[in-house]
């Protein structure tokens, strides 16, 4: 039970630092790693309950999250090339703003 | 052990996003996600920690670092935002409390049986739609968002 708590603590702070990534960095590489490290944070917790609790639906999810990271890594990288491509930086900012200028 | 992984772990995920370099912060990214895919395999989920290794040191990986490639060694200098801090501060408090609002979980050390686990995905068609709804409608609105972005570098 105490190995559970222990998980879930450094779930919540893997999902503090995604969340710091997410809200603070303004580009997009680290903006991709801050999801990514989000969605690990809810498969270390949900791995964890899986192996506590017997929790295997749990399990079942986090192979779904898995996949749904696999594609959205490919979508990400997509898009900050795209961004590349047109402002030659690879900050969302600045791709909203030339597209909105033009 | 697995408080010592994990703590690496957190260690290298913010070493990942602290770097300035490009490279040494995905290096970063691939040994915290290694790690994590050997304290699931620690954790008797061998399956789940070989998907970790293989999808994320494996496939997630080359493709950053073919974006890396493109883009440079250096990312570009970032103003910081102090509300962030405070957010993420708000929101980790709260979810520490969380277990201590709740009442006490009430299969402490048993297996939760099937029966009584949370059901997903299986009694109602419904949630199937609804989700699906949801990954329709993202997929919808970024197809859309990446026509119009094209539509301008065209012009």
């Amino acid at each position: 039970m105490v190995g559970f708590y222990i998980d879930a603590i450094f779930a919540i702070i893997l999902f503090g630092v995604g969340l710091y990534g997410v809200t603070s960095k303004n580009d997009f590489l680290k903006i991709f790693f801050s999801l990514e490290i989000l969605l690990n944070a809810v498969i270390l917790f949900l791995a964890s309950a899986a192996y506590h609790f017997g929790l295997t639906r749990g399990l079942a999810i986090a192979y779904v999250i898995i996949v749904i990271a696999t594609l959205e890594a490919a979508a990400g990288v997509l898009i900050f090339l795209l961004s590349y491509r047109i402002t030659g930086e690879i900050i969302p900012d600045k791709l909203d703003k030339a597209v909105s200028d033009e | 052990m697995s408080v010592l992984i994990l703590a690496l772990a957190v260690v290298l995920a913010v070493m990942a996003l602290t770097q300035k370099n490009t490279v040494p912060a995905v290096l970063s990214f691939v040994l915290m996600m290694f790690l994590l895919g050997i304290y699931y395999i620690l954790m008797d989920e061998k399956l789940l920690g070989l998907f970790q290794i293989f999808v994320y040191t494996g496939g997630i990986v080359v493709l950053t670092l073919f974006g890396v490639t493109v883009v440079g060694a250096k990312f570009p200098k970032f103003e910081i935002r102090p509300w962030a801090v405070a957010v993420v501060t708000v929101v980790i408090i709260g979810l520490l409390i969380i277990p201590f609002i709740l009442p006490p979980i009430p299969y402490e050390g048993k297996v939760i049986p099937l029966k009584d686990q949370v059901k997903v995905f299986t009694d109602f068609y419904s949630e199937i739609a609804i989700f699906m709804g949801v990954v329709a409608a993202s997929i919808l609105y970024g197809s859309i968002r990446m026509l119009h972005t094209l539509k301008y570098e065209k012009e």
